[in-house]
């Protein structure tokens, strides 16, 4: 099997002569798992683009060579690339449901590739179908390949993206975060398939990440990009065991989420919110499933900071938008016996998971973040315009922010300003529905580190719903495991990662641990020697 | 799917009820005798003396409850029986189908060719987005809408009637009368449907999968062919549907200025000469096939787009 062999590989963009990709030079050996790090923006996507020759507009190839084996890629026809493409190299991309064409089914995307670079048509292509869609984990691939993508859970996309992938019979295969949307237990299982097909067809694997636990659990090289240039590579063990660049080592500290930073819970014992037998049943009927929330009993503790594991379908945002008042519930009861004891509506505050979905992109931020303090009649225009400033002084931003929209800031810079527009109504407990899991590790370093800062200076009380558990082992006091709706287990965070209870628990937590090669405790040792 | 079918159907049945009554009540609304009214549409020779008024007001039901009354109005109607005609004294129902007949195939000749020809305008604006092609298309189609059909229609007809020969300037004889009206009612529907196209088109090739389906090996051609096209026309569907309906009872100004028997032309008679069980036939059957047609376009765009009908059914 050939390899692919990038060479010296310089992008810029045609309209302005900004340069994308400087110098960028990599290998890919069959039966090779090569993982490419860097924080967002680092040029990651635009390197697994160029090898295919999908650059967006207006980015071209400047210089530098694409080859695999003999064949020269930068080079090569229209219809020699669409050979190539899904033929030789195949792509998975970071949303799989975005991915797929909203009105045809699974099926007849896979039989795109099966006619495409393996002639296969008809009866033939049906049964290859189903036959990859069993190979991929489809424990019903009859069904899978008549469902339409909307029905897929993202998971589940992943894996039907890996089989179309896999239809073309690639040598090589750009995995450009293919795990990124996904929780630590998937992204376990579609890693493991990626591996185990290395292994089985000797496939070449580019592993595009900002995730550092899986490249040392699976990779066998690594190569860190860092504003278009390859900044460090070599073995997994050499680069995260003895980083030699700063960048490198920025981007391992921000996935250290050690426990080191936890703060003692309080010592006076006051509830914040109190769940008794939280039901959520959505539907009447008989076409109504199994609750989305099945009899949820839960007490926050005043000044606590909570933590809310659970697998994406698991509960966790109904839950969240319940305890807000976004969501009614079917039976049960949500009370807040607050410090100021007084029934507002604002003194629990929810911040959102998608930054750029939580803003009308028409309105300035100014305009976004006053709308809540206007129904506040007391306030004078002067006022507002003071007390927005101090909060985006108070998440470490700009002013000057303000007067832009949206579309015009970094998720990082979004994610601020949601916890700023919280953080005006003076809340007492602040929900954080998977706050930071849109965003790369460096920032959701900052983004966390914020958060601890706002739980100290303020007494905030904090409620962490997240699928990462580094998160959780980062930053709460506290664990509470939703499944299936249910709350299986709540515990102290040491005593959750010591011994979990709950058989799904235990699943989460020996997810979280590395498992092949290198392990991460190694790293971290090292990284505090030094 | 099925729950969806069934509720739209009730609501169709719901839509023709509530108009069909409101339509029922115009003899009771309107100034005059609303019992002679309905007896004119009733007994074909002239009734002048309270007696026999009286008689046949007694023999027709007219004092019976007016949901009664409605009830015997509604089926009557839908088993063909729409009562006579004040103006001509012949049964509402010879008038309405013949006419109906006529403008289906006139909005039908009209909005089909306006599909024939935005469909290769929009894609081709779409995909040439920015180009000078796509401003020309955009312009000129957009132009369209500032046409008005009484000021079309008398140039189509200066032209290709008067000085070209070409074409028959008014009437409804041979095959041939169809086009300059169905020409002058496609025109506003080119530049809606063009752009409607050509935004469709837009999206769908901005769509994140489009990629995807580049780096599964489909040339650009097949992409557009398979991804692009198809999701682009989705909301095409509705938007014809809505032409349609609207076309029904709003093809007037072209049938009064080409001398059209249709439907257009009726509900405009009936109106200026005040032959109500003409207006209520014409209404009702409008009405009740407009609200069939948007039911069907919904139908098919959960068929063309399935996410919509994981959504909501």
């Amino acid at each position: 099997m050939p390899e692919l062999v990038v060479e010296d590989l310089t992008v810029h963009s045609a309209e302005t002569g900004r340069p994308i990709l400087d110098g960028v030079s990599l290998t890919v050996k069959p039966g090779e798992f090569v993982a490419l790090v860097g924080g967002s923006g680092s040029g990651k996507t635009m390197t697994a683009r160029s090898i295919l020759q999908l650059l967006p507009q207006p980015l071209r190839i400047k210089s530098g060579s694409i080859r695999l084996g003999s064949l020269d890629v930068a080079g090569a026809s229209e219809s020699e690339l669409n050979r190539i493409r899904g033929g030789r190299l195949g792509m998975l991309f970071q949303q799989p449901k975005k991915m797929f064409n909203p009105n045809k089914s699974i099926g007849a995307h896979l039989r795109e590739p099966l006619k495409l670079h393996a002639g296969l048509r008809g009866h033939a292509a049906k049964a290859k179908v189903l036959e990859l869609l069993a190979e991929v984990g489809f424990e019903d691939p009859q069904r899978g390949a008549s469902s339409y993508p909307h029905q897929l859970s993202g998971g589940m996309a992943q894996r039907a993206m890996t089989a179309m992938a896999l239809a073309g019979q690639p040598e090589i295969l750009l995995a450009d975060e293919p795990t990124s949307a996904l929780d630590k237990v998937l992204e376990q299982q579609i890693l493991e398939l990626l591996d185990q097909q290395r292994i089985q067809r000797g496939l070449g694997i580019l592993y595009i990440t900002h995730n550092l636990a899986s490249v040392a659990a699976f990779a066998d090289r690594v190569l860190v990009m860092d504003a278009g240039v390859i900044v460090e590579s070599g073995t997994t063990e050499s680069v995260l065991g003895s980083p030699k660049t700063m960048y490198t080592r920025r981007l391992l500290e921000a996935s250290n989420l050690a426990p080191t930073g936890i703060p003692e819970p309080p010592k006076h014992q006051r509830s914040a919110l109190k769940l008794t037998k939280v039901v959520k049943q959505f539907g009447s009927g008989k076409r109504s499933g199994r609750p989305a929330l099945d009899s949820i009993s839960l007490e926050v503790q005043q000044g606590e900071i909570l933590g809310i594991l659970g697998q994406s379908g698991s509960g966790k945002s109904t839950l969240a938008r319940a305890i807000v008042g976004l969501e009614g519930i079917s039976s049960g009861s949500i009370s807040r016996t607050l410090v100021a004891n007084d029934a507002r509506a604002t003194a629990v505050q929810l911040v959102f998971q998608e930054p750029h979905d939580s803003f009308d992109p028409r309105m300035t931020l100014r305009a976004s973040l006053e709308a809540p303090l206007r129904s506040h009649k007391e306030f004078s225009a002067e006022e507002r315009s003071r007390k927005l400033t101090s909060a985006m002084e108070e998440v470490e931003l700009d002013p000057a922010l303000l007067d832009r929209r949206p579309g015009q800031c970094s998720g990082g810079q979004l994610q601020r300003v949601t916890i700023a527009r919280a953080l005006l109504l003076e809340p007492e407990v602040l929900i954080c529905d998977e706050a930071t899991s849109a965003l790369d590790a460096l920032t959701q370093r900052t983004i966390l580190d914020l958060l601890q800062r706002l739980h100290r200076d303020r007494a905030l009380t904090l409620v962490i719903i997240t699928h990462d558990m580094d998160v959780v082992r980062h930053m709460c006091q506290r664990v509470a495991v939703l499944y299936q709706g249910c709350l299986v287990e709540l515990t102290d965070t040491d005593r959750f990662f010591a011994d979990p209870q709950h058989q799904h628990s235990q699943a989460l937590v020996s997810a979280a641990i590395p498992c092949r090669g290198l392990h991460l405790k190694k790293i971290r040792a090292a990284l505090q020697v030094n | 799917m099925i729950t969806f079918l069934a509720k739209r159907t009730v609501t169709l049945v719901v839509a023709v009820l509530l108009s069909s009554f409101a339509v029922f009540l115009i003899p009771y609304v309107t100034p005059g005798d609303p019992v002679r009214k309905i007896i004119r549409s009733r007994v074909a020779g002239d009734v002048v003396d309270d007696a026999t008024v009286r008689a046949l007001g007694e023999s027709l039901g007219l004092n019976d409850p007016l949901p009664v009354q409605y009830l015997r109005w509604l089926g009557d109607f839908f088993t063909g029986d729409m009562g006579l005609s004040h103006i001509s004294r012949t049964p509402v129902v010879d008038q309405v189908m013949p006419a109906l007949g006529i403008t289906l195939s006139l909005v039908f000749v009209a909005l089909g060719a306006a599909v024939v020809v935005s469909l290769p305008l929009g894609i081709i604006a779409a995909l040439k987005q920015g180009s000078k092609t796509d401003k020309l298309i955009t312009t000129v189609t957009q132009s369209f809408i500032a046409m008005p059909e009484y000021w079309l229609a008398p140039l189509l007809v200066l032209v290709f009637a008067l000085k070209l020969s070409l074409l028959p300037s008014a009437g409804w004889n041979t095959a041939s009368s169809i086009v300059l009206p169905a020409a002058t009612l496609a025109l506003r529907p080119i530049s809606f449907f063009t752009s409607a196209v050509r935004s469709g088109m837009i999206d769908a090739l901005d769509a994140e999968h489009i990629s995807a389906a580049r780096a599964r090996g489909l040339s650009h051609v097949q992409t557009v062919m398979r991804h692009v096209v198809p999701n682009g026309l989705v909301p095409l569907s509705t938007l014809f549907a809505v032409w349609f309906a609207g076309l029904l009872g709003g093809s007037v100004i072209v049938e009064v200025i080409f001398a059209i028997p249709g439907m257009g032309r009726l509900l405009f008679d009936a109106v200026v000469n005040s032959d109500i069980p003409l207006a209520q036939g014409g209404v009702v059957v409008v009405v009740a096939l407009a609200v069939a047609i948007t039911t069907l376009a919904d139908f098919l765009h959960r068929i063309l787009s399935p996410k919509v009908s994981g959504a909501l059914a």
